[in-house]
């Protein structure tokens, strides 16, 4: 909103800087945006808030710096020259709806000169940068801007009849506006008619048949009250914002349209006018004013300080509150019309919070009196997760939680996708429902831009219908890896990433939170290219997938290296119990090891050898770890060969060479008859 | 033919002669298999001879004999020691050349802002609370004070999925669903996703992360609120930031407050600062005292309740620290930008 010095200077004598000004209206919370210097006048850009109309007017803004520098508000004068006729010899109100028009106030002005507005007219509504057109309309715009009161003026030759009917529209009604727009009205619509046809949308935007032209010489000035709610409603349905619905949808001051009817009419005379005799005003149920108890101790406690009683009555007095003493620094006050946001005793905390100064307020410690324990240690896990993949080299992302639901169909989630009612774009209108395609558009981007290796993971939910009606958001992690996995250095050749860098991850990952019954089950899944997949097993219940990506995805995105990629439901992963920590006394003892080559058939996986090798029952048997796999013309075919190395340690002594030769033998023996073993 | 003693006296000198003019450990080894060779060596030979001999003649031989042997032994090892030990020592070529470094993946710089912010708070003895991203309109917005059709939703800008359910425009319901299943004291931060339907500028993007603190107990003021954010955000930018408390409007608190922070980048100095416009001021955070209408929403009574909250954005704020000028470098995820944060 603009605010203009010149203009303040109409309703209160001011003389300081206008940078002092614009510190007061800071202090206030009139939160000055620039100023601007314009010719002799100062035009303030300032912040207003949903729930303040009254500062929409040059009026409330003065009564604030009045009130803040102790000043008095001018009182002016409108004085008209009458017709003979009264008012409602000229026209007839009917208020059909008082819900949504609780106030209308009409006055007839005959004999106007319409034409160019005087130079200190336009110089007003220039500053506030609006563009004067005739000083019919230009007067109206000036009203609405002194006082905050939207008026509108109809050419009363224009209208039909002499009734002027405040009614809903009709169905099949329609209206051109002032900006020359055909609208179509609808039944909830409060319009302004005539005896035939609507002549303006109520507190949105005039009709043009009946508005302002040169040729005017007779003009009906309509200052009304409109519900907040249906003027938004309207104004929202027909994708109009004016400075008239803008104000009325805020709540005007009712109280504020007789007082605008009478200025505008006064003005007008200026051009010739003649003013009907006697305010025509229609006000069915008068509102009454609302009043609430304020306490100074009240006032104390919630600001943490010692305010003064004075300072109390003298600002709300200011700001146009009538306060009667209740009891001892209890007060009664009168809130007046204009300010609909003061409703609760703590809205009267802030006013006098606001004029004492917030600067002013102290600062103290906020006391704590009780300790809490966390409710739970998922969001350090989700954080010790990071950390192991920073660890492995993986960069953290984070992408939009919105998704192109065109694109996102070709990976086939297999989860219905939760589509935007408003959506900003097509490529932003869905959720999604995989972390997966926006880690490969980062693998795209970074590509393109001189990247060799992209090793990224991210945490976020991704989104869908669980059933119709039933929404769900789920925790994931993604990862992929494609590319060089670090750039080569005087040691060592640069290496390609693979598979087994994306799994040792997530191995790494349930290591390091203590999930330990880890496992894998072969998978065929969209995602990735047949038999190249994995299912993530923690205690036998999936909780991702991790594999190579299908190539015809990888096409679509035009990558050339492989991508390996996984993910996993985090909030399945995080419900799972992980394996409780304890002590374990270190191995006071030595330990020893022994390999074992053998031959399987190729036929069986590592997974399926270390079940059996997982089931053995040997004493003093600790760890076994696989250090080859091996296949080739060498071998037999159909076979493979793994190389296997067994530690063994007893926990009160060394242990023998025969003991360990005899556990060998019983392995040898074990995974001969289990999984069909040939010594090499 | 020379008794078994002459030859051992012969070998003793010969060994001796020979030791004296070895230089390399090359030549110990020679020496070794020359007199304690298996088959060929000098003493392996006297020793065959050695077994030939009567037993008066075996004492006084066996002894010299053997001194000879551990002798030999004794001096070829000390020789080879010498000579050996700084041989095994490799020569590293150049020392200039660079070492093995680790690469280790950076967090995103929003989990390291939000991170930052969140250890401030927990020494404070804050908790971390979150919630869903998918809301409703009652916690969104009506919980919250925001009669439905008032004008003050506009700057709360929606993404609605229907008529029901639409996109978290703040991280504020949480504050509300803490409030339900909790009662006072209590002394939360919320941070978290949040959407805006924004079309994307260098400023504006459609998602974006807050964080919000809550405290509600008895006697909580306005004084505790500017206490806890001065220390804050002195905690994030520095003992000397200087901040101010202006008066502003949101729903769910009254008396509601904005604070600004000195413009770090300009200092105040210049007018046509491109992080705050010439007025030496950023906007950082919004706050306030708990709106009534919002406890009695959560059935607290705000007669024996008061509370503070804060809304912060985490991105800006982050912007604003970092000096980087454009919101959607956060979510392009360029390598060249995210890893510079691995440094922070």
């Amino acid at each position: 909103m603009k605010i203009s010095y010149a203009w303040l200077k109409e309703f209160v004598n001011l003389n300081l800087p206008p940078e002092e000004l614009a510190g007061c209206l800071n202090q206030i919370g009139l939160m000055v945006e620039s100023v601007t210097a314009a010719g002799e006048d100062t035009v303030f850009e300032i912040e207003t808030y949903a729930n303040r109309p009254d500062t929409l007017g040059h009026l409330g803004v003065a009564r604030e710096i009045a009130t803040l520098l102790d000043l008095s508000l001018k009182t002016r004068n409108w004085p008209l020259k009458e017709l003979p006729q009264s008012t409602s010899s000229l026209v007839d109100i009917n208020i059909l709806d008082p819900q949504l028009c609780p106030r209308y106030c009409g006055l007839v002005v005959k004999g106007v000169r319409v034409g160019p507005s005087p130079d200190w007219l336009k110089k007003r509504l220039e500053a506030v940068g609006l563009r004067p057109i005739n000083n019919v309309v230009d007067v109206s715009n000036y009203v609405c801007f002194s006082l905050g009161q939207p008026i509108h003026t109809f050419d009363l030759a224009k209208l039909k009849g002499s009734k002027i009917k405040i009614r809903k529209a009709r169905k099949g009604e329609t209206i051109r506006t002032l900006e020359g727009q055909r609208v179509e009205l609808e039944p909830d619509m409060l319009v302004i008619a005539d005896e035939t046809t609507p002549v303006a949308i109520a507190g949105v935007i005039g009709g043009e048949e009946s508005g302002i032209t040169e040729s005017t010489t007779d003009v009906f000035i309509e200052s009304a009250n409109f519900n907040p709610v249906s003027i938004r409603l309207t104004a929202k349905k027909l994708g109009l914002s004016t400075d008239a619905s803008y104000r009325f949808e805020r709540g005007a001051d009712p109280n504020a349209a007789p007082v605008a009817a009478v200025m505008a009419a006064s003005l007008l005379c200026e051009f010739g006018g003649r003013v009907s005799r006697g305010l025509l005003d229609v006000y069915p149920a008068p509102r009454k004013p609302r009043s609430i108890t304020l306490r100074l101790r009240r006032i104390n406690e919630l600001l943490g300080l010692e305010i003064e009683p004075e300072f109390v009555v003298k600002t709300l007095t200011g700001l146009g509150l009538k306060l009667k003493e209740q009891g001892p620094q209890v007060w009664t006050a009168e809130i007046p019309s204009f300010r609909v946001d003061l409703e609760r005793e703590a809205d009267l905390v802030e006013e006098v919070a606001r004029f004492y100064g917030y600067d002013r307020i102290p600062s103290a410690v906020t006391p704590v009196k009780s300790f809490e324990l966390p409710a739970d240690r998922r969001r350090d896990r989700v954080w010790r997760l990071k950390e192991v993949l920073f660890h492995h080299g993986f960069d953290e992302v984070i992408n939009f939680s919105f998704t192109d639901p065109e694109k996102e169909q070709s990976w086939q989630t297999g989860c219905q996708p939760i589509r935007l009612q408003n959506p900003i774009s097509a490529k932003l209108s869905a959720l999604r429902t995989s972390l997966l395609p926006g880690l490969v558009e980062n693998a795209v981007w970074n590509f393109n831009r001189e990247a060799e290796g992209v090793h990224i993971f991210e945490v976020g939910n991704i989104y869908y219908w669980e059933q119709e009606e039933t929404h769900r958001e789920n925790l994931n992690l993604g990862i992929l890896t494609t590319g060089l996995r670090s750039g080569r250095t005087w040691k060592e050749n640069e290496k390609e990433t693979d598979f087994y860098v994306l799994k040792g991850a997530v191995e790494d990952i349930c290591y390091y939170l203590g999930y330990d019954q880890l496992s894998f089950e072969p998978v065929e899944h969209p995602f990735f290219e047949p038999g190249q997949a994995l299912r993530i097993q923690v205690k036998n219940e999936p909780v991702g997938l991790l594999g190579l990506l299908n190539s015809n995805l990888a096409r679509s995105y035009d990558l050339e290296r492989p991508v390996y990629c996984a993910e996993i439901d985090l909030n399945e992963l995080l419900r799972k119990q992980p394996r409780a920590f304890s002590f374990q006394p270190v191995p006071r003892y030595p330990g020893t090891s022994r390999d074992l080559s053998f031959l399987v058939e190729d036929s069986l996986n590592y997974q399926q050898i270390q079940q059996q090798l997982q089931k053995l029952n040997i004493p003093y048997l600790e760890n076994f770890q696989i250090y080859d796999r091996f296949q080739g013309k060498s071998l037999p075919p159909g076979m493979v060969s793994f190389s296997v190395r067994f530690y063994f340690r007893h926990s009160a002594r060394t242990l023998q060479t025969e003991e360990v030769d005899r556990a060998m033998q019983e392995i040898t023996s074990q995974l001969k008859s289990t999984l069909k073993i040939r010594l090499r | 033919m020379s008794s078994l003693l002459e030859k051992i006296d012969h070998y003793r000198r010969l060994f001796a002669d020979q030791v004296a003019r070895v230089k390399e450990a090359r030549e110990v080894e020679e020496l070794r298999q020359a007199f304690l060779g298996r088959k060929k060596g000098h003493l392996t030979l006297l020793f065959e001879e050695f077994k030939t001999l009567g037993p008066e003649e075996k004492k006084s031989a066996g002894r010299q004999l053997n001194e000879l042997k551990s002798e030999i032994q004794n001096r070829l090892g000390e020789l080879e020691q010498k000579l050996q030990a700084p041989a095994r020592v490799k020569q590293l070529e150049d020392l200039t050349l660079p070492g093995r470094q680790l690469y280790w993946g950076a967090p995103h710089p929003i989990t390291l802002f939000q991170r930052e912010i969140e250890r401030i708070f927990i020494s404070m003895g804050f908790s971390v609370e979150e919630g869903p991203e998918i809301e409703t309109d009652y916690y969104n917005f009506e919980a919250l004070n925001f009669p439905p059709h008032h004008p003050a939703r506009d700057a709360w800008d929606t993404l609605y999925i229907n008529d029901k359910l639409l996109l978290r425009t703040h991280t504020s319901p949480v504050q509300i669903r803490v409030m339900e299943k909790k009662k006072p004291p209590i002394r939360i931060i919320i941070p978290g996703k949040v959407f805006r339907r924004e079309t994307p500028d260098p400023t504006h993007l459609p998602m974006f992360y807050q964080v919000e603190g809550l405290v509600v107990d008895r006697g909580i003021t306005f004084a505790h609120l500017k206490g806890t954010l001065e220390y804050f955000i002195k905690a994030l930018f520095g003992e000397k930031i200087k901040l101010r408390f202006r008066p502003s409007f949101f729903p769910f608190t009254e008396p509601s407050a904005e604070v600004d922070i000195e413009c770090i980048v300009c200092g105040g100095q210049d007018a046509a600062c491109r992080v705050c416009g010439g007025s030496g001021w950023k906007e950082i955070l919004g706050a306030g005292m708990v709106d009534p209408q919002v406890f009695k929403n959560v059935n607290i009574d705000p007669e024996v309740y008061s509370g503070w909250a804060f809304g912060l954005g985490i991105d800006r704020t982050a912007m604003f620290a970092f000096q980087i000028p454009e919101i959607r470098h956060f979510y392009e995820n360029d390598l060249r930008f995210l890893r510079q944060f691995n440094r922070r």
